[in-house]
């Protein structure tokens, strides 16, 4: 029985989300510009080693907020008419101090990594630092209110938010968390 | 009050860390890796893609064990039923998402010159395959992460999503990097 609801709630959703993935790695193709004046990937170096541990922590900390609000609304915490409570904010507060603790500790890492890769061009520690901060910060907050909204709309329709949370804000996020690691990327090249 | 930050803070921050760190490691294969990515961009647009039906897919099975411990219709025990149909189920759905999603990848790629002449037989084989792998690792991790952190006394839904994307990430690019290997695709 379980079995039967999770195919008919998520698979059209896990399509979805993987047409969503696809646009996430065309602008990942995107930024490796077949003319290397244009490849980010050349130009700011270090930046395909934070690529993943960026879009990972967004999702991580984004997709383990939906899971905690999804409890929250079995053990009957938060429910359609009382979903802008304390509790909620709490949640909220944890993951954004979270995304920036994390993208300013990717920032440092990817520098050492890349230092010991022997890479033929150093990151500018500032400037990679910069990025990973921006776009993961930029991201979370976006992400939040994201995440109200689909609580809200998974709590008007009656599904099951474990269902649901997960994949969407998976996806939404992947995205979101590229076009911010482009913005930022684009924002701190330009300053420079 | 159930939820404080400062305890999700706590609570979040060690696995987030050994996450960064193994994420840190799968962008160092990537690197490692980008003249494979330049000859065939195909392959760059697919690893979101893979990640995140293997990671969507953990997750499903995650949250839903998660709940199901919580209010208590699934015990941690691996011998569980509810545990196992689940655990059955997000294989099938993986198969046949990895499978519908390499055929739209392979067509859109070829419209935009991305296949570098690979055959639809070659795009489909490697990301099935990988897909596959990687679903069976990614449903396993997710069972594993969501009995030991309750076991623990731990919140497992502060757990399961970052072990099984986490997971989810490094095995997606090294099976594919693997695959393509055995497979061959002629560079």
């Amino acid at each position: 029985m379980f079995a039967k609801e999770m195919a008919k709630q998520s698979l059209p959703l896990l399509i979805l989300c993987g047409i969503g993935a696809i646009a996430a790695g065309s602008i990942l193709s995107l930024m490796n510009s077949p003319n290397p004046e244009q490849n980010l990937l050349l130009k700011i170096p270090g930046l395909l080693i934070v690529i993943p541990a960026v879009i990972s922590m967004r999702g991580n900390i984004s997709t383990a907020l939906g899971s905690r609000l999804g409890s929250a609304y079995h053990l009957g915490i938060i429910n359609k008419d009382n979903l802008f409570n304390n509790e909620l904010k709490q949640n909220i507060l944890g993951s954004l101090i979270l995304s920036f603790i994390m993208s300013f500790l990717i920032g440092i890492l990817a520098y050492i990594i890349s230092f010991f890769m022997g890479l033929s061009s150093l990151p500018n520690p500032i400037i990679i630092i910069s990025i990973v901060v921006i776009a993961g910060v930029l991201s979370g907050i976006i992400l939040s209110f994201l995440t109200i909204g689909i609580i809200y709309l998974v709590f008007k329709r009656g599904y099951d938010p474990d269902n649901i949370t997960g994949p969407a804000l998976a996806t939404f996020g992947d995205i979101i968390t590229i076009l911010c690691i482009f913005f930022s990327t684009f924002l701190i090249g330009g300053l420079i | 009050m159930i939820y404080s930050y400062k305890k999700i803070i706590k609570n979040s921050i060690p696995i987030l860390f050994v996450a960064v760190l193994i994420e840190i490691f799968a962008g160092s294969i990537l690197q490692g890796n980008q003249n494979l990515l330049i000859i065939f961009p195909i392959f760059l647009l697919s690893i979101p893609v893979i990640n995140s039906v293997g990671g969507n897919i953990g997750s499903v099975l995650g949250a839903r064990l998660t709940s199901g411990l919580h209010v208590g219709y699934v015990s941690a025990n691996l011998k569980d039923r509810k545990m196992q149909e689940n655990l059955l189920t997000a294989v099938i759905i993986g198969f046949f998402t990895y499978t519908i999603l390499a055929i739209i990848i392979y067509y859109g790629a070829s419209f935009a010159n991305l296949t570098n002449n690979m055959t639809i037989f070659t795009f489909i084989t490697i990301f099935v395959a990988t897909g596959f792998l990687l679903i069976c690792a990614v449903s396993l991790s997710s069972v594993l992460a969501a009995f030991i952190s309750f076991k623990r006394g731990l919140d497992p839904d502060d757990m399961v999503a970052p072990v099984v994307t986490t997971v989810g990430d490094v095995l997606g690019i090294l099976f594919l990097i693997i695959i393509i290997n055995l497979i061959g695709v002629g560079i």
